[in-house]
Order: C-alpha cells, then structure tokens, then sequence
C-alpha cells in the first residue's frame, strides 16, 4: 500500500504545525532516529522522519535527504524559526502526543 | 575514469571559500546548501549533487562541533569536486578510532542538537570515491573527492 502524507494525517493523531504548498507527497519509508548523522546515513528520498528532536538542524538534514516531512513526537514546543525554515523548505512538519513507538506502530497497523 | 568524459566537460569550473565558525550549530549546512545549489546550477543529477551534500554536510557538522572554527576550499574540476576543509584545532587525537562507526568524543552540546553518533566519518568515506584525513593538534585537513562519471552528467 502506497501511503501518501496526507492519510497519514487523516489516520493518525497529528498536527500539521506548518503551511507546506503540498501534503500529497507519498512516503517511501518511516525512519525513527533522534541522531542526525544517522538520518544522514541511513535514511531515504521521501522517508518520514520520526522523531523527539526539534532543532533547526533536523530541517537540514530533511531537506538535504528530500524527506517526505518530519514527525515530532511527544508534543514538543516547536519553535517558530523552525517552522518558518520548514514553510521555505515546503517540508511538512507534524506534531503528535503519541510517543515514537506508537506512531509506528499506528501507521504500521495502515499498511 | 574513462578517458572520454575528459574531453568536454559541460559544467563551469568554480571555486570558493567558506568560513565555518566554532559552535555556530544554527548556520551549520550553508557550505552543504551553496555546493547543492553550485551543482544543480551546472545540471548535476540530483544523486550525484545528494552524494556531494551529504559529505559536505557531515564534515561541516564535524568543523562545528569538533574545532575552533576552519575553512572550506571547495573546487568543481572538469571530472571531480573537491574539498577541503582545514580547521584551526584541536585535533584528532586517534584517527584511525575516529573513523571507526559509533566512536564519538562529542560534547554534550553536539548530541543535544543530534549530532555525535560517531557516524560523521563512515557517512562521508560511504559517499566520497577519497576521504584523507590528516591531524595534529594544530588543526585537521579533511578532503574529499567526488568523481564526475560513474553517477555525474558527462556519463
């Protein structure tokens, strides 16, 4: 099933915290990592990012990979240089209360 | 390198410095952003240009959060890019254990703002066809070569 971000939106608990031009970006694969250089590594073209890290470094990371869009977990307090950064990037960024290992296992139950 | 790509490059020949400021994490990623937009600009496909940014990028990490601030050299040559990055210290003390995956003396600063895994080095010899690596407690010299062909436009 080819899951695109907009269900993800319609399907699980989360906020869009930004105005990206498009959410109809489809996802390639989920990623979950709070260490960048191993997004760097490891991550994939239009991956969704999962993770409680919420610093402007993390949009680099998510612009230089192409990534799908970025979900923050735990509800964090997502500053609005970040979110600025992420409109220029036309990067969706997401917020959720649920922690990491509930998302997957949310979007795991979709597929 | 198959001698034909070196008869008419299509790109420019560009070179430019940077200067990359001790513990400045909010800017880290200009360099990896100005070699992205230089190689798209010359018609690079984009997995080339992602190989480039992404050792571009770790290295940069490395100058932030490991030095007292450095340069980048970075040079578009007919069938490669090359770069530089010199820094002013302190240098490495194990280069052979800094190379090694997971192996890490970041500061508790670097790894708040998610860096500091150990996988800085090993991201950027996966990527690069030639990492060099020289230290003293002088500065470090990280270079490294990406060659236009296997993955560039002239192929």
């Amino acid at each position: 099933m080819v899951l695109t971000v907009k269900q993800l939106m319609e399907d699980i608990p989360l906020t869009l915290i930004n105005e990206p031009k498009t959410i109809s970006k489809t996802i390639n694969k989920l990623f979950a990592s709070d260490l960048l250089s191993h997004v760097i590594g490891y991550a994939e073209e239009n991956d969704i990012l999962i993770t409680v890290l919420n610093n402007i470094n993390v949009l680099g990371v998510a612009s230089l990979l192409e990534l799908s869009g970025v979900i923050f977990t735990h509800n964090p307090n997502v500053k609005p240089d970040i979110i600025k950064r992420a409109n220029k990037l036309d990067l969706p960024l997401f917020s959720t209360p649920l922690s990491t290992a509930e998302v997957i296992k949310k979007i795991a139950s979709l597929e | 390198m198959n001698p034909s790509l070196k008869k008419t490059p299509s790109h420019a020949r560009i070179h430019k410095e940077f200067i990359i400021e001790r513990n400045d994490i909010a800017n880290a990623g200009t360099v990896a952003s100005s070699t992205k937009r230089i190689l798209k600009n010359e018609g690079f496909p984009s997995h080339f240009i992602k190989r480039v940014t992404i050792g571009v990028y770790e290295a940069e990490i490395n100058v932030v959060i490991h030095s007292y601030g450095g340069k980048v050299i970075f040079d578009l040559n007919d069938d490669n890019v090359s770069l530089v990055f010199a820094d002013k210290g302190p240098g490495i003390e194990d280069i052979e254990l800094a190379k090694a995956a997971g192996f890490s003396t970041a500061s508790s600063y670097a790894i708040e703002n998610g860096f500091g895994a150990g996988m800085g080095l090993p991201n950027i010899e996966a990527v690069s066809d030639e990492m060099h690596l020289t230290s003293s407690n002088e500065g470090t010299t990280l270079s490294m070569r990406f060659d236009i062909g296997d993955d560039g436009i002239d192929s």
